[in-house]
């Protein structure tokens, strides 16, 4: 299928907050209540529009557990958007969220969009992180935040759209270099094709070179 | 097991498949759990039970300590998300018919409550006598088909939602033991699979690349053009023993020949994941996409898969073994 542009992200976030589960509510509509655990990366995709343009996501979902870390780092470089999750019913998934920030910042290219999660919103009678706390880590370190519920899809989509919506406009503003594969953005065959004279793979075009 | 004393012997026999009623025994011998002398064996069983069940008194209590804890807390809250699906032991009727919905009847061994605290002990005790390792992900997976099939010695006949509750104290804890012990000597064989890093894992990874690239080059080819990394998908075959790829029948039919192969888990195990993937050659060349390609590769569809498909398997990745290992380019095709 067509697409304008290829955005990969990556989920990252402690062991049992959610992460295989947001990806799959967003890319099966469907919940899963017992979601076995994620071994190293698993992969899932969707396509979505921003501006009336075809966009596919694609997303590494990894393992939470320390002892992948050396494995699940490798999919840093190479993503445009990170999904940062932590559960609103586990106080230390909260608390570890600045080693993960770290370990995201050190390992990935410096303009990778990063949104914030709180999943398990439907939770509301064991939430041990208010959502005020979420928006003020996101604030204090400039990520974008929302709190989810990959149980009943709330705010899944807006999850994955939004974080595609600020990298879309970060390649409006030419921030990123969308011919440098590595920050995790690929022109479609489609759009490339519409931009013949610059098609020649690598180098060439300008980044963001006003081609919409 | 009388007439099959000579523990060669019992592995020739072994290596095409146990049949059930022998399996626990089985498994119990080609492990390296019981001894060959079968009158040694009973007096061995007693000594390894209690030398488990005095782990247990010893550590498990301190799964609260500060330096536990954290090891605990991740094996307590992995055990319940183990899912049914990787339990689907469907009956042998229903092995024949080709389209068995993802629905039918499980066994919802991890939602009862004795079940979860067997593990949580078993891999609790095994983690902390085994530091350099520790708990990983994935280990959780390898009790599995040992509980089952030593709790199958006890049931006759339907195996669905059977609570294992039911059966007495002493067997349950015989089993837990059991259980315990096979897993321990499996892990022996496979512990830098789980070590800092995992580097047995990345060996073997690159191991795969390398062989597939002399067995079929297209398939080969055709992941390297898509930009398909072994890593992506073999990380998982390696780290769960193909468990997540194939129905738990099947994973159990494959460690008879697994416990029956000298270094079954740490060597034989490449060549059966290189069989399993150019077993999918066409479903793979017809795939023209990196995305296609991972989504395929992280779901083969073998849940209709029986005894048959793993004998096919484990020929192929037997030629394989006698074919190419230590064997020079000029095997290549």
């Amino acid at each position: 299928m067509a697409y304008a542009y290829l955005f990969k992200y990556i989920i990252i976030g402690d062991t049992g907050v959610g992460k295989s589960c947001l990806l799959l509510q967003f890319t099966d509509k469907r919940f899963q209540p017992v979601h076995d655990l994620t071994i190293g990366v698993e992969f899932g995709a969707r396509m979505i529009t921003i501006d009336g343009k075809q966009i596919k996501l694609q997303i590494w979902d990894t393992a939470g557990q320390e002892s992948f870390r050396s494995i699940t780092r490798s999919y840093y470089r190479g993503a445009a958007g990170a999904l940062l999750v932590y559960d609103i019913t586990r106080r230390d998934t909260f608390n570890h969220l600045t080693t993960w920030l770290e370990d995201a910042r050190q390992h990935s290219n410096s303009n990778m969009v990063i949104m914030l999660i709180g999943n398990k919103s439907d939770l509301e009678s064991r939430r041990e992180v208010k959502k005020d706390e979420g928006e003020a880590f996101a604030r204090e370190h400039g990520l974008i935040f929302m709190e989810t519920s990959a149980k009943t899809a709330s705010n899944v989509e807006e999850a994955f759209i939004n974080t595609a919506r600020e990298i879309y406009e970060k390649i409006q503003e030419g921030v990123f270099d969308i011919n440098n594969e590595a920050n995790g953005i690929k022109i479609g065959p489609q759009h490339a094709a519409t931009n013949a004279s610059h098609s020649g793979g690598h180098g060439g075009q300008q980044a963001g070179g006003g081609c919409c | 097991m009388a007439s099959l004393n000579g523990s060669e012997e019992l592995r020739k026999f072994s290596w095409s498949g146990i049949p059930r009623q022998v399996r626990p025994i089985t498994w119990k011998l080609l492990s390296g759990y019981l001894p060959a002398n079968a009158e040694r064996r009973e007096s061995t069983l007693q000594r390894k039970r209690a030398e488990y069940f005095a782990f247990i008194e010893q550590y498990y209590d301190s799964r609260n300590d500060e330096h536990h804890q954290d090891t605990y807390r991740q094996i307590a809250i992995d055990i319940p998300r183990m899912t049914p699906e990787s339990l689907i032991l469907q009956p042998k009727v229903r092995e024949i018919h080709i389209d068995i919905p993802r629905t039918n009847p499980l066994i919802p061994l991890f939602q009862q409550a004795s079940v979860q605290k067997i593990f949580e002990r078993i891999l609790f005790i095994w983690a902390i006598r085994h530091p350099a390792s520790g708990y990983v992900q994935g280990i959780n997976d390898l009790v599995t088909p040992f509980f089952v099939v030593f709790v199958f010695e006890y049931i006759e006949g339907v195996v669905e939602n059977f609570d294992v509750s039911s059966l007495p104290d002493e067997v349950l804890q015989n089993i837990e033991a059991d259980s315990f012990w096979c897993m321990s000597k499996l892990l022996d064989g496979i512990q830098d699979n789980y070590t800092f890093a995992q580097p047995g894992i990345q060996k073997k990874v690159k191991a795969l690349q390398e062989l597939v690239s002399r067995i079929d080059e297209q398939v080969h080819k055709h992941l390297q053009q898509s930009e398909v990394e072994y890593l992506q998908f073999a990380f998982r075959w390696m780290n769960n023993l193909l468990m997540r790829e194939l129905p738990l029948r099947c994973t159990i039919r494959l460690w008879d020949t697994y416990q029956s192969e000298p270094d079954g888990f740490s060597h034989f195990h490449l060549y059966v994941c290189a069989a399993f993937l150019v077993k999918w050659r066409k479903e793979i060349l017809e795939e023209k996409d990196f995305q296609g390609l991972m989504i395929l590769l992280q779901n083969l569809p073998t849940m209709h898969w029986g005894n048959e498909e793993i004998s096919v398997l484990l020929a192929e990745a037997y030629r394989l073994k006698y074919a190419f290992a230590d064997a020079p380019n000029h095997y290549k095709r």
